[in-house]
C-alpha cells in the first residue's frame, strides 16, 4: 500500500507543477483535475475513504462542472470548434493522461491485491468516525465555518453588484460634489 | 471533549456576536433600515461585553479548541470596544452613502466574532478559522465604496496578500503537524519537549511569517499604507484596532505556550525583526502627506515596539503586552476616529490628506483636541497614554538586558515625535482659504462624536493615572498564566 501512497503522491506533485507551469487556463485544468484525483487516491491509501470520496465528489466533480461553464461560456460557434480541435492534439491530452493511467494502474494493482482495507497506518475513517468527529468536538469548528461562508458570500454579493450606487450627493454647503485633492 | 452546556456558557459573547450577525442578516432580508440595523449590531455587542462580565466568574475554563481565561476575556474587551466604535463611526460615514449600507454592521460583526475565535485559540484548527472569519468579512469591508478605485484596489491587495500569507501559516502549520501529530497548542508543547528539530523549526518560522504579515511586521508591511489609505475609513480603524490585536494576542499566546517558538535562533530573529520594524516605520512615515498612510506607518513602528515584548517573553512580558495593546488600541481608534469624522459622511474618496487638516483648529477646536491628544499619545508624550505604554516597552528592555531593542525604541520614538508633531502643526496652520473638508456641524453629539471624545478623555485619564488599567491587566495576565502557562 506505501508504493500506491507515494506514487499517488507523486503524480499529484507532477499533476501541480504542470497546473502552474500551463499558460492555458484549460490545460492547466485538466491538471488540476488528475492532481485532485490523485490527492484521493492518498485520501483511501491512508484510510480515509469517506475523505477520498468527497475529494472526488466535491473537488473533482465540481472543478469538472467549472470546467464545462468555462468552455461553454468562452467559446461559442464555429471558432469554438476550431479552438476545441485545437485543444485536441496528443501533445496536449497526453500529460495529463499519462499520470492519469498511472493512477488507474496503481488503483487496478491495489484492488487486485485483494484485501480492500489495507491501509498505510492506524484505522479506517468512516462516513459515521468523521461525522461523530465533526458535530461533537469539532462542532465549533463546523459552525465557524458556516460563519466564514457567511462573509465570503455577503462580501461577493456585496462586491460583485453590477448596477453601482448613485454618485454621491452633492455637497450642501459648498456645491462641489468632490474634493479636488 | 464534548462540548457541554459549561462551555457553550462560556462562549456566550461569541455566540451572542454570530446572532446578532445572524438578526442582522434576517434584518436586511426583511426590511433595509440603516439607522435599525446599527441600533441593533451596538446592542448586540453591548450584550457580549455584559456577558463577558459573567464569563469572567468562570474563568479560566478550557472549552474544545478554545481558552477562555484572562488574555483571551482581555482581548474579547479590546476587540468589542473596537467594533463598538467601529460601528457607531461607520453610522456617521455611511450615513449619506447611496448604495447598501447594512451589510457593513453584517461583515464587521462577523469579523469581531473571528477576532475573539483567534484571540482564545488553543488549537491551530480555531486559530486558522478565526483568522479567516476576520479576514474574509475584512476584504469585503475594504472594498465596501467598491465604485471607488482606491476601495476596491485596498480590498483586492489584503484579498492576494493576505491568501498567500494564510497559505504560508498553514504550510507552517502541516510541519508542525508532520512533526508532532498534534493540532492543539498543548500537544504541540509535549510533542516538542527535545531541542526543536529542524521541521517543526521551520514550521515554527512559515507560523511566525504568516502572522506577521497580519500584524504587518517589516518585511511583510509593503501593503499596509495602501490599505489604510484605500479603505473607507471605519475599516481601516477596524484592521488597525481589533485585527492587530486579536493576532498578536495568538501570537504571544503561540509563543508562550509552543516552545519550538522559545528557540535561541528564533528569538534573535524576532529582535532583528522588531528593530527593522521601528525603524523602518519611522522612517517611512517621515515622508508621508497622507494622515491615514502615516498611521499606518506609524502602526508598524508600534508593533515593532510591541514585538520587544515577544522577545523578552518573561517577567513583565504579558502585561506590558497588555497596557501596550490597551493604549494602542485607544490612540488608534481616536486618530483614525477623527479622519472617519472628517470624511462623514460619505462623499467619495476620504479627507486623509495633510491639507485637508490645515487649520482645523479654527474651524473644529474639540476636534482638533482629540487629534492633537492622541498624536501626543503615539508619540509616548507624557501625561498621556502613550507614555505608559512606552514605559513598560523600555522597562521590559532594561531589565531583560536587550539594549539594542531599548536603543531601537528609543530612535524610533525621536523620529516617530517629528512626523507626529508635523500633524500637530498642520492643524494649527492659519486657513490657507481653501475649500476644506469638514466634520458635520454637530459632531460632537452624535454617537460617533461622542466615542472619539470619549476615547480621548480615556487616554488622558490613563496618562495621569493609569493604575486601574494596570490592575485590570495584571490581574488579567495573572489568570492567563495560571492554568495554560
Amino acid at each position: 500500500m506505501e508504493i500506491a501512497f507515494y506514487l499517488s503522491g507523486l503524480i499529484a506533485v507532477l499533476a501541480t507543477l504542470g497546473v502552474i507551469t500551463n499558460t492555458n487556463p484549460v490545460h492547466a485544468l485538466l491538471y488540476l483535475i488528475v492532481s485532485l484525483i490523485s490527492v484521493a487516491l492518498v485520501f483511501f491509501a491512508l484510510g480515509a475513504p469517506f475523505a477520498g470520496a468527497l475529494e472526488v465528489i466535491v473537488y473533482a466533480g465540481a472543478i469538472m462542472v467549472l470546467f464545462v461553464f468555462v468552455v461553454m461560456m468562452l467559446n461559442l460557434g464555429d471558432q469554438g470548434a476550431a479552438q476545441e480541435r485545437a485543444w485536441l492534439k496528443p501533445r496536449i491530452w497526453l500529460g495529463p493522461s499519462l499520470l492519469a493511467a498511472v493512477l488507474l494502474v496503481t488503483l487496478i494493482a491495489t484492488l487486485w491485491s485483494g484485501d480492500a482495507g489495507r491501509m498505510v497506518d492506524g484505522e479506517i475513517l468512516t462516513a459515521k468516525a468523521v461525522g461523530t468527529l465533526l458535530f461533537g468536538p469539532w462542532l465549533m469548528v463546523v459552525e465557524l465555518g458556516a460563519m466564514l461562508l457567511l462573509a465570503a458570500l455577503v462580501t461577493a454579493s456585496h462586491v460583485g453588484r453590477t448596477i453601482p450606487p448613485d454618485k454621491p450627493r452633492i455637497n450642501a454647503e459648498s456645491g462641489a460634489r468632490k474634493e479636488v485633492s | 471533549m464534548i462540548l457541554t452546556a459549561t462551555h457553550l456558557l462560556a462562549l456566550t459573547p461569541l455566540v451572542l456576536v454570530c446572532v446578532t450577525a445572524i438578526v442582522v442578516m434576517l434584518g436586511i432580508a426583511w426590511r433595509r433600515h440603516h439607522t435599525a440595523i446599527t441600533i441593533v449590531t451596538v446592542v448586540g455587542l453591548n450584550l457580549a461585553l455584559i456577558a463577558l462580565i459573567g464569563v469572567w466568574r468562570m474563568a479560566p475554563l478550557a472549552t474544545p479548541m478554545l481558552a477562555i481565561d484572562g488574555l483571551a476575556i482581555f482581548a474579547a474587551v479590546l476587540i468589542l470596544v473596537a467594533a463598538l466604535a467601529c460601528a457607531t463611526l461607520g453610522h456617521a460615514y455611511l450615513e449619506h452613502y447611496r448604495g447598501p449600507r447594512e451589510e457593513f454592521y453584517l461583515l464587521l460583526l462577523c469579523a469581531t466574532a473571528g477576532a475573539m475565535v483567534l484571540a482564545a485559540s488553543t488549537h491551530l484548527a480555531t486559530l486558522f478559522f478565526g483568522l479567516e472569519l476576520l479576514s474574509m468579512p475584512l476584504y469585503g469591508m475594504l472594498a465596501y465604496t467598491y465604485h471607488e478605485r482606491r476601495s476596491l484596489e485596498s480590498g483586492i491587495k489584503y484579498l492576494v496578500l493576505s491568501a498567500a500569507a494564510t497559505a504560508i501559516l498553514l504550510f507552517g502549520m502541516a510541519l508542525l503537524y508532520a512533526d508532532t501529530g498534534h493540532l492543539d497548542f498543548a500537544g504541540l508543547a509535549t510533542g516538542l519537549v527535545a531541542d526543536a528539530g529542524a521541521w517543526s523549526l521551520a514550521g515554527a518560522a512559515l507560523m511566525l511569517l504568516g502572522l506577521s504579515f497580519k500584524l504587518s511586521i517589516v518585511p511583510f508591511h509593503q501593503w499596509t499604507p495602501d490599505v489604510y489609505e484605500g479603505g473607507p475609513s471605519p475599516a481601516s480603524t477596524f484592521l488597525a484596532s481589533a485585527s492587530k490585536v486579536a493576532v498578536f494576542v495568538v501570537l504571544l499566546r503561540l509563543v508562550m505556550a509552543v516552545p519550538a517558538f522559545q528557540n535561541a535562533l528564533l528569538h534573535s530573529v524576532l529582535a532583528v525583526l522588531a528593530i527593522l520594524t521601528m525603524l523602518v516605520g519611522n522612517l517611512l512615515a517621515l515622508t508621508q502627506s497622507n494622515l491615514k498612510r502615516l498611521l499606518g506607518y506609524s502602526s508598524i513602528a508600534h508593533f515593532g515596539y510591541l514585538l520587544t515584548a515577544l522577545v523578552v517573553s518573561d517577567g513583565l512580558a504579558v502585561e506590558a503586552t497588555g497596557v501596550y495593546l490597551v493604549v494602542y488600541m485607544l490612540t488608534t481608534l481616536g486618530a483614525f476616529g477623527v479622519v472617519t469624522l472628517i470624511s462623514s459622511p460619505y462623499r467619495g474618496e476620504d479627507a486623509a490628506a495633510l491639507h485637508h487638516y490645515r487649520g482645523l483648529f479654527w474651524r473644529r477646536p474639540y476636534l482638533t483636541a482629540v487629534l492633537t491628544v492622541t498624536m501626543l499619545s503615539l508619540a509616548g508624550i507624557p501625561f498621556t497614554a502613550g507614555f505608559i505604554g512606552k514605559f513598560y516597552i523600555i522597562a521590559l528592555g532594561v531589565e531583560a538586558e536587550r539594549w539594542w531593542l531599548v536603543g531601537g525604541v528609543v530612535v524610533g520614538s525621536a523620529i516617530g515625535l517629528y512626523y507626529y508633531l508635523r500633524v500637530m502643526v498642520t492643524l494649527y496652520l492659519a486657513e490657507a482659504g481653501m475649500q476644506k473638508r469638514d466634520a458635520p456641524e454637530d459632531w460632537g453629539v452624535r454617537a460617533g462624536g461622542v466615542v472619539v471624545l470619549g476615547v480621548a478623555l480615556l487616554i488622558i485619564l490613563l496618562g495621569i493615572y493609569p493604575t486601574p488599567m494596570i490592575d485590570w491587566v495584571r490581574v488579567m495576565g495573572g489568570a492567563m498564566l495560571g492554568p495554560t502557562g
